[in-house]
């Protein structure tokens, strides 16, 4: 079989491979390190981090739906200041890429967030989650208005020492306008794509199954929702640097999102389903490369015949 | 911990809607404690998505483990129709697990439906270190079919006490009402250990509470990774907004989840 060289560059940020681990579905990576090589990955995305800690939502939190969950976490985490302390240690010394994502409840929380962040030594990247409810206006997302999330993306951006990528929520009517908004104010690459609004109902019990009654819907379920918003955003941006997330099981999916114009992928519910699936993933999209004679795995890159 | 693939040994099918499977290739199990429990998943294809977290009945140094599964839904239904030979992705031991018997102290252990596995095993680990004498166990279901495993307690050799609702074996009532007709006998201040049904454990920790026990129950949330890292699992507890279930517990002091 050829040798494949499965390096990739992210806009400024040059990776040994494409394949990453989404936010919220690897924790802070060293609860893998038993059970996953964590080293031979392109890159790690962190738990998203706030300046303060938070609890999270009331519970049930979690349930499982048709080959996917929802899940309203809440975004719980232990805030930067632990997040620093306790966490970057092990990300520092794993091997791959660290990418912090990252959100606010306010806008200037965001850019403070942004700044100390990019701060820690041995960050490589931020990736910015713009589909935190906005509190001044009401709870309306950041990420669902193009205009709001340019100004907040080029504040973080400007504060930020590292390159800040932003993630995009599904739950719109328009993404290429919210992908062309970030882009134009500095965004380094984009992530897509988040969860999608979801909701499911015990008809027994006659409650829905989670305590906020909606969640955001993840896993195999949504790839080719996925697949569409990476391939539109592609096409009306060529050149910008895509992060593809959603429902990716195998090294053929990842191939897939390549070919629909992703430069790295980042594997996320299916870590649950086994700990070491994105380093299953990345052997697998090797060997697809290596089986179809292709030497450069960013060739795939764009490559969709349509 | 460890990600391990396993061989189903064999099922053996206990009363209606209980099965235990054995299963091989778990060597790394071995000296997993009473309590702890692993996430389980078979290769079925996409659906359902989750690995299902189930308690270690046994885990011995040959690799031989054990598991008491009860047909709740999917998940378990697929692992019901599991024959030798058949595949599982195991990846555990997970969780904390109860103390170790105490040569000072009496242990009483309260088991309800799939609760058994702790409870055995801990029973088995006192047995094990000569201590069967320091503990009593206590099961309770609603009639004869539901005390499942009964049989594998017996031959630990500790005292067994059984309860049935509607009377069909053992003595006839609630379980956590024969614990107390026990305390009131046993006096001292013995430990309460329990696993089972929430209503059950809520029960046995509202005992403990009003007799100034010390009390250990073992818990179950819907989870998804089994690693700290979904946060998922989350229980409101005491001494801070939530523990999570699958890193915190299962195995947590009464007074910490149940107010
Ligand atoms: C630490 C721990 C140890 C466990 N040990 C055992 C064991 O040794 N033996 C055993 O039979 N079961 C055990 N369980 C429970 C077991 O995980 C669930 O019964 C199983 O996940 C249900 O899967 P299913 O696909 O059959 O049901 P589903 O189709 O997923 O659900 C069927 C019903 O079960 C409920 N349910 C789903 N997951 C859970 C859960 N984790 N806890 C409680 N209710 C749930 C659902 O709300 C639904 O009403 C344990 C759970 C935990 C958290
Ligand atoms: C339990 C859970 C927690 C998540 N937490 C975050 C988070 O903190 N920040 C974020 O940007 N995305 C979060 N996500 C979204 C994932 O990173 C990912 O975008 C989404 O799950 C789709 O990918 P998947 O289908 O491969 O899981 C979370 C997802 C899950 C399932
Ligand atoms: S099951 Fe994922 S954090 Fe407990």
């Amino acid at each position: 079989m050829t040798a494949v060289d499965m390096a990739v560059t992210m806009g400024a940020l040059a990776l040994k491979n494409p394949v990453m681990t989404a936010s919220g579905t690897f924790g802070y990576a060293a609860e893998f390190a038993d059970v996953c090589d964590v080293g031979a990955l392109g890159g790690v995305v962190t738990k998203g981090i706030s300046l303060q800690p938070r609890a999270g939502n009331p519970v049930p939190r979690i349930c499982e739906t048709a080959a996917g969950m929802l899940n309203s976490i809440g975004l719980a985490n232990v805030g930067l200041e632990a997040f620093a302390a306790d966490k970057m240690p092990y990300l520092r010394s794993c091997g791959a890429a660290v990418v912090v994502n990252f959100f606010g409840e306010t806008e200037s929380e965001y850019v403070e967030c942004a700044a100390r962040l990019s701060e820690i030594p041995g960050v490589a990247a931020l990736e910015m989650n713009i589909s935190c409810p906005n509190v001044h206006k009401g709870g309306i997302e950041f990420g669902r208005d193009p205009q709001a999330a340019g100004r907040l993306v080029r504040e973080c951006v400007a504060a930020a020492r590292v390159p800040v990528w932003v993630k995009l929520t599904p739950n719109v009517t328009d993404v290429v306008a919210l992908a062309g908004a970030c882009l134009e104010s500095g965004a380094g690459g984009l992530s897509l794509i988040n969860t999608l609004r979801g909701m499911a109902i015990d008809a027994r019990t006659r409650r829905p199954r989670l305590a906020t009654k909606f969640g955001g819907l993840s896993g195999p379920a949504i790839k080719p929702v996925a697949l569409r918003m990476v391939f539109e955003v592609h096409r009306a941006f060529p050149d910008a640097p895509i992060s593809a997330i959603g429902g990716l099981q195998s090294g053929e999916d990842a191939a897939e999102f390549m070919l629909a114009g992703a430069t790295t992928l980042q594997v996320g519910t299916q870590n649950f389903v086994e700990p070491d699936a994105a380093v299953r993933v990345l052997r697998e999209l090797r060997d697809f490369c290596a089986a179809g004679g292709v030497t450069r795995v960013l060739d795939l890159r764009g490559a969709l015949q349509a | 911990m460890n990600f391990i693939d396993a061989g189903v040994v064999a099922r053996e099918d206990l009363a209606p809607g209980y099965f235990i499977l054995r299963l091989g290739g778990c060597e790394a199990l071995a000296g997993a404690l009473p309590g702890q429990f692993v996430m389980v998943r078979g290769d079925w294809g996409r659906d359902p998505l989750l690995p299902r977290a189930i308690s270690l009945l046994e885990a011995r140094p040959d690799g031989m483990a054990a598991i008491l599964v009860k047909t709740v839904g999917r998940g378990t239904a697929l692992l019901s129709r599991a024959t030798a030979g058949a595949r599982l992705r195991v990846l555990g031991p997970l969780g904390t697990a109860f103390p170790a018997p105490d040569a000072a102290r009496q242990d009483l252990l309260i088991a309800g439906g799939s609760g058994v596995p702790p409870v055995y095993l801990q029973a088995a680990r006192a047995a094990a270190a000569g201590r069967a004498d320091r503990v009593e166990v206590f099961l309770g279901g609603r009639t004869a079919q539901d005390l499942p495993y009964a049989t594998g307690l017996e031959r630990l050799g500790v005292s067994l006490h059984l309860t049935t609702d509607d009377g069909s074996r053992g003595q006839r009532g609630l379980v956590t009402a024969a614990l107390e007709r026990r305390l009131d006998e046993v006096g001292g201040r013995p430990r309460l250990m329990a696993c089972g049904p929430d209503p059950m454990l809520h029960a046995v920790a509202r005992i403990a509470r009003l007799r100034e026990l010390p009390c250990l129950v073992s818990l179950e949330a819907a989870m998804a990774c089994g690693l700290g890292a979904c946060l998922g699992c989350a229980v409101p507890a005491r001494s801070r907004p939530f523990v999570y279930v699958c890193q915190d517990g299962p195995v947590f002091d009464a007074a910490e989840v149940y107010q």
